[in-house]
């Protein structure tokens, strides 16, 4: 008797822990109601991609030499690179050079290794077409330069989370002239040298002494 | 108490007035009512689908319909429009008479339920002797409308979602039923005005939620159960069963699901406010107040004012328990088949069982307190 | 005729024409599924016909039990257990069929006769009852206590045996022949974790 008066009593134990516990999740829930929305209303603000943002892959027509080292880093073998030799100038020309970007993983390998710089990563994200045939990009279209996200008027920039000041997780309505968190990449750069020199000057007084 | 205002008389002795007999009088106000509650109950689910959007976008952190109308009200009205003017599918090899009928039992119920809302002491469409069990009756008829469904779509998705919507109904009416007749014992009635009647007095004090907590909260998770609010949605849980009974819909007879769910929700969260929250009543008793005041209660203009007092009470406790029913959707994870029967037969069942027993017994030994 | 007997003769004729349209569709159709569905229209229209005797309560618990309950458990013995199997067709079937319309005919007879012979006029003079549930409830607990009990104490017995059934744990007796006609998954036999080591010793050995 004493057992299954213990049972119930744990029964009902449990089941007040677990209506608190519902409670407690309810709270949560209701106080994020109170927070502000973190969403970016995308066709009228976009965010401003990164410095290393990977996206749709440029390149430079005039400045490829046909190495085929794009095609060997590439994990799929993607671009596809047309040319012959010319004979008279003991040269490979390029004809054609195109990349699927329906098939592109965006991981910047033939970025990397490309000799010549000819192949360098835009800002560009918005590649959606009515047929995929058309995310097969020649050289023409790798040739274009993406619009720019703060140069649309049409769309507000809002800054990535990395780009804001310390403490702030919303990029609406910052205040004018607020900077990111952090050293810039010049002020990084312009202390390193500043530590350089005065490892220099210690170095060399320590040699005149 | 008054009577308060009859809108009933006064129609019938205008139309009277006009040279009408009348019998073809009352012939006349007999749709209105019926049409009113129906336009009701359509935009009540209007503004709880624009609610459910919008909370559910807050507690997410996101904005929700904006572009549609101020703040995305007419978003619902959007979607619906949408959903009218789609194609309507019949899928092939499935039973077109059955699919059609299903629909159409699911919703027919459920806003026939809403006969015996009461928004005020003369404002609801039949004060029924039996009103709340006629509602429990009415919404048992809803899952036969959930199998035909399921079984006419020839999918075994839907299948196994009727079947699953099915059981859970049946399994939850039960704890539901005994709440409500927790209810129905100690204001010895099951006409709902007689329920509201029995809170009022004390304002605040007198209501049904501190003399039966416990029914409180079984009748409310029973109610999700039965609406197929979230934490109980298997019937149409997308991971499980695509959409459960709803896979095959399309257009308008998909509109019929939708309208039915969102009704359904709202009659429970109306009939909630009846039971529980002292229906059309203020926290403090109205005729306190026009005591307080020095107005007579018969003065028409303190009569208008007390009645639209109470449809507002009405609706605002009950769009409030929508909200609480939302807010629980984005806490609650989804119960699996098993635990919800669990919960209903082996939790539900018991304690309101025992709560039904101790209400008699506390009616009994306090019939001053808990209606003699 | 007034306006309200009228409306009560029309909505009398609709449900008795859908009454019987509704039972002759469970009898004669072929898809069970559709006798079914069909069993719920008979039970509606008749929770209407109480309607309109006055017996609300009546027709509630109609809809409640018969409709909420016995049909839709019937609806789901029947999608349970559906098979689409062509059945053989039975010689004799026309015997069965003919004895079966000998009892149908009559019990309608009988019926016939009784609705007959019995004098209806009387139900006249019965004033409509205000609240159809209280006088329910003095009557089960007055003049009609012992079937009342009996009846709660038939369903209390008729549930404790379904649960019995349901709760039996049905482990068939395992033969030898049955043994070895048993598939098992192509997976290395469950041990405890202690044992791995022993086990392939030991089959190293063997």
């Amino acid at each position: 008797m004493l057992k299954f008066l213990k049972q119930v009593g744990d029964y009902a134990k449990e089941s007040f822990q677990a209506a608190k516990y519902i409670g407690q999740g309810l709270s949560v829930t209701f106080d994020h109601m109170s927070r502000r929305p973190v969403t970016v209303q995308y066709p009228y603000e976009k965010l401003i991609p990164s410095e290393r943002y990977r996206g749709r892959i440029h390149f430079e027509f005039d400045k490829c030499i046909s190495c085929e080292v794009c095609v060997r880093v590439c994990p799929i073998n993607l671009p596809v690179v047309d040319w012959e030799f010319n004979k008279e100038q003991k040269k490979k020309k390029l004809n054609h050079y195109s990349i699927d970007f329906g098939v592109c993983i965006f991981c910047g390998n033939c970025v990397e290794y490309c000799p010549t710089n000819c192949l360098s990563m835009t800002e560009e994200y918005e590649l959606s077409a009515y047929d995929r045939h058309e995310l097969n990009y020649d050289s023409v279209a790798l040739g274009r330069l993406p619009e720019k996200v703060t140069l649309d008027p049409m769309v507000t920039p809002m800054r990535e989370f990395a780009y804001l000041p310390k403490g702030v997780s919303d990029p609406h309505d910052l205040p004018k002239g607020s900077k990111r968190a952090g050293l810039r990449p010049e002020q990084i750069l312009e202390q390193l040298e500043r530590e350089q020199g005065d490892r220099d000057d210690a170095a060399s007084d320590a040699e005149k002494n | 108490m008054e009577s308060g205002i009859d809108l009933q008389g006064s129609l019938i002795d205008l139309l009277t007035n006009f040279g009408l007999p009348s019998e073809v009088a009352k012939v006349v106000w007999m749709p209105l009512p019926m049409l009113l509650m129906l336009v009701v109950a359509t935009v009540g689910v209007l503004v709880a689908v624009w609610l459910e959007r919008k909370i559910s976008a807050a507690a997410q952190q996101r904005i929700g319909p904006e572009y549609a109308g101020p703040l995305g009200s007419l978003q619902p009205v959007a979607d619906g429009l949408k959903l009218l003017f789609k194609e309507d599918i019949i899928p092939n090899r499935a039973d077109p008479w059955l699919f059609t009928i299903g629909p159409a039992l699911v919703v027919i119920p459920v806003f026939l339920s809403y006969l015996i809302v009461p928004f005020g002491q003369n404002l609801v469409i039949t004060d029924l002797g039996i009103g709340a069990f006629l509602w429990i009756a009415l919404s048992s008829i809803t899952p036969i409308g959930l199998l035909m469904s399921g079984y006419s779509s020839n999918n075994k998705y839907a299948l196994l979602g009727g079947l699953r919507a099915a059981a859970q109904s049946i399994s939850y009416e039960i704890p539901l039923a005994l709440s409500v007749l927790a209810i129905v014992m100690m204001s010895n009635s099951l006409s709902t005005i007689d329920i509201v009647e029995q809170q009022s007095g004390y304002g605040i004090l007198s209501w049904n939620v501190w003399r039966q907590p416990v029914g409180f909260i079984i009748f409310w998770v029973a109610a999700l159960a039965e609406t197929e609010r979230l934490p109980f949605d298997l019937p149409e849980a997308e991971e499980e069963l695509v959409a459960g009974y709803q896979t095959e819909y399309a257009g308008m007879k998909f509109a019929l699901f939708y309208l039915g769910s969102y009704v359904n929700l709202v009659l429970s969260a109306l009939l909630f406010a009846v039971f529980y929250l002292g229906g059309w009543s203020f926290p403090v008793p109205v005729e306190a107040i026009a005591g307080w005041l020095g107005l007579s209660e018969m003065s028409p203009w303190v009569q208008v004012v007390t009645a639209s007092l109470g449809i507002t009470m009405v609706l605002l406790k009950t769009y409030l328990l929508v909200f609480l029913a939302i807010l629980l959707r984005w806490t609650v994870p989804r119960v699996r088949i098993d635990q919800l029967l669990n919960l209903g037969w082996k939790f539900l069942l018991p304690v309101s069982l025992a709560n039904l027993l101790i209400t008699a017994g506390l009616k009994l030994a306090f019939p001053v307190a808990f209606g003699g | 005729m007034n306006l309200a007997e009228g409306v009560q003769f029309v909505s009398f004729g609709i449900l008795a024409a859908t009454t019987i349209a509704a039972a002759l569709g469970v009898v004669l159709l072929e898809n069970i599924v559709y006798s079914a569905f069909l069993l719920g229209g008979v039970f509606i229209s008749i929770a209407g016909m109480y309607l309109l005797l006055n017996a609300d309560f009546v027709a509630a618990a109609q809809v409640l039990v018969y409709v909420g309950a016995i049909n839709v458990l019937i609806l789901f013995a029947i999608m349970l257990v559906n098979k689409t199997e062509v059945f053989q067709p039975m010689k004799n079937a026309w015997f069965r069929k003919g004895a079966t319309a000998l009892v149908c005919v009559g019990l309608f007879a009988l019926l016939a006769t009784m609705v007959r012979s019995t004098s209806w006029a009387v139900l006249d003079s019965v004033a409509p009852i205000e609240s159809t549930a209280i006088r329910l409830g003095e009557h089960f607990f007055s003049d009609f206590l012992l079937p009342f009990e009996l009846a709660s104490v038939l369903l209390l017995i008729s549930m404790i045996g379904a649960i019995v059934l349901a709760r039996r744990e049905f482990v068939p007796e395992e033969t030898d022949a049955q043994r070895e006609v048993v598939f098992r998954l192509p997976e290395r036999p469950r041990e405890p974790v202690g044992a791995i080591g022993e086990s392939s010793s030991a089959s190293e050995n063997s």
